[in-house]
């Protein structure tokens, strides 16, 4: 393992672009991409001809990045990628071009869609019954989404843990969403509505997971150096990782007791000047509220175990969501709960519009950073932390 | 070297060539390194993928050892025994015979008794006693038909 960070606050986040997401879509992927794509980069005071760099996360349905490039009429790019989802693959890319000196202007997009794979609606729509996720159709797998559930059931198994912490994930989510405007689910949900919901895989509910939506979110990168002659309030990457262990096969798995996560968070620790008692905002993945139960106590917040009396000891009844040590707030977005299925770009647009201040009435008064850790537990953790040019 | 693993594999084949046997189980991702692993099953034989060189057992099934980067990989028959490491009940899913998502469909992770976190994951017999059905219950490999082909699935045990 490396203890090497030189690229350490010397790439910012200087655009930001979304549509919002939404549950009834009719845009296609790409429309949905440049969207978001023209926005970011306007939002950074850029134009077409700045960007030399596209990154296009390769989301199913999504266009690669020489047709992004076409589509926005880009005159050359010098660093074009197809990252897997998740979303730090696709920054961390992003980062290291503009680190490396492969590109000054890096744009990253990540369109998300519903598909026949995740929701009926989509099942019945003709123009994405084509549409392909790369998931095997085996009934008998405990792989890709199954696997949250039967890890989920071994986490109740050997911790004795209730469906508390878990419905505190969702709801925290749900509350935050309401002062959204770009989130899918705002109806406010709580700890009855939550007992009630739907089983999908037992013991995980259909609150227990992330939202399929339609949408897209799009980020330009460059130097930190270049960033304090843009518009906005630089948003430094100060750590960011990926990590994965090497027998990751979601049902061989040794333990919960060593992952990815594992390997992100001792990463972060060994390279970021801040961390869990320093950090304004957390931002822990919940494509699956068993993840979030997993980050916490991974990152240290608690011991192994220890989620439920955790959530339990720092939730505001009155605000009904988590606030650590009654200061910092969790997923002030609503994540892939509420907001929608963004595989964790949600995470980071929110976390750079707090930490720049254009947060809108969510925004946490004097936030100078976030620990955003997007991700899974098997073949995509990772990790970052942001702070305030 | 791998020429070895392949006529090892060759040795076990039955009466279906490659075309039929990957149309069989292309829903599982079969490849030429899982092929002895799925004509295994045709047989109603659950073929795990052992090292000749250090004796490690890995699955799913790749060409060489993790542990010792040996070529010289057996598919070998497991005993099927083992006990209940991950547990879920699938109330929606791909639609496949046999399969009522309405009713819960187990999904078992069992780790199996040859090696520490050797697993594999499966069904359960539609005879299985639902309050043993729970992490910790001692199993063993059994085989149902689904469509004509035959399908592990594990059955409550009835020893050690």
């Amino acid at each position: 393992m490396t203890d090497r960070s030189p690229m350490k606050d010397q790439v910012a986040i200087v655009g930001l672009g979304s549509t919002g997401f939404t549950r009834a879509g009719n845009r296609s992927p790409l429309a949905m991409a440049l969207a978001a794509a023209t926005e970011a980069i306007a939002d950074a005071g850029l134009t077409a001809a700045d960007i030399d760099g596209v990154v296009a996360t390769s989301e199913p349905a999504a266009k690669g990045s020489e047709e992004i490039a076409a589509a926005l009429g880009i005159a050359a790019a010098t660093h074009h990628t197809k990252p897997s989802p998740v979303a730090m693959f696709s920054i961390l890319d992003a980062a290291r071009a503009v680190f490396s000196g492969a590109a000054d202007h890096v744009l990253v997009v990540t369109p998300v869609v519903m598909g026949p794979w995740n929701s009926r609606q989509a099942a019945g729509d003709p123009w994405r019954r084509g549409t392909r996720s790369g998931i095997l159709p085996n009934p008998d797998d405990a792989t890709m989404a199954a696997a949250y559930a039967a890890w989920a059931s071994r986490y109740i198994h050997e911790y004795g843990a209730s469906k508390d912490p878990f419905a505190r994930i969702a709801i925290n989510s749900r509350t935050n969403a309401a002062d959204n405007p770009l989130a899918a689910m705002t109806e406010p949900l709580s700890f009855g509505m939550y007992d009630a919901g739907r089983m999908v895989r037992d013991p995980l509910n259909v609150f227990d997971m992330d939202l399929p939506v339609d949408g897209a979110d799009a980020f330009v990168l460059t130097t930190a150096e270049r960033a304090d002659a843009l518009p906005h309030q630089p948003v430094l990457i100060h750590a960011a990782t990926t990590g994965i262990v090497g027998k990751n096969d979601e049902d061989q798995l040794t333990t919960l007791g060593r992952t990815g996560q594992h390997v992100v968070v001792e990463q972060l620790r060994r390279t970021s000047d801040i961390w869990i008692d320093d950090v304004d905002l957390f931002y822990p993945y919940e494509g699956f509220t068993i993840i979030t139960l997993a980050w916490f106590e991974n990152c240290g917040f608690c011991p192994p175990g220890g989620a439920e009396a955790f959530l339990r000891e720092h939730w505001n009844d009155d605000t009904n969501r988590i606030e650590i040590n009654g200061r910092v707030p969790v997923n002030t977005h609503g994540g892939s709960l509420s907001e929608g299925a963004t595989r964790g770009t949600g995470h980071i647009r929110e976390a750079v519009h707090q930490l720049r201040g254009t947060a809108g009435s969510r925004q946490v008064e004097g936030a100078e950073s976030a620990l955003i850790t997007p991700g899974g537990f098997f073949f995509n953790p990772q990790g970052a932390v942001l702070r305030r040019g | 070297m791998p020429e070895n693993s392949e006529e090892a594999r060759s040795e076990q084949d039955v009466a279906i060539d490659d075309a039929e046997l990957i149309g069989l189980f292309a829903g599982h991702g079969i490849d030429r390194d899982s092929a002895a692993h799925f004509r295994g099953r045709l047989e109603r034989r659950l073929v795990i993928h052992r090292c000749d060189d250090c004796a490690h057992w890995h699955h799913p099934p790749r060409p060489m050892c993790p542990a010792c980067w040996s070529w010289n990989i057996t598919p070998t028959e497991v005993s099927g025994r083992g006990t209940i490491h991950l547990l879920m009940t699938l109330h929606q899913g791909v639609p496949a015979p046999g399969v009522d998502y309405a009713a819960g469909h187990p999904v078992l992770t069992v780790e199996l008794d040859e090696q520490s976190a050797l697993r594999f994951t499966a069904t359960a017999t539609p005879d299985f006693p639902a309050d043993q059905l729970e992490i910790g219950t001692r199993v063993e490999l059994d085989w149902i038909d689904r469509d004509g082909t035959p399908t592990p699935a594990f059955r409550i045990g009835t020893g050690a």
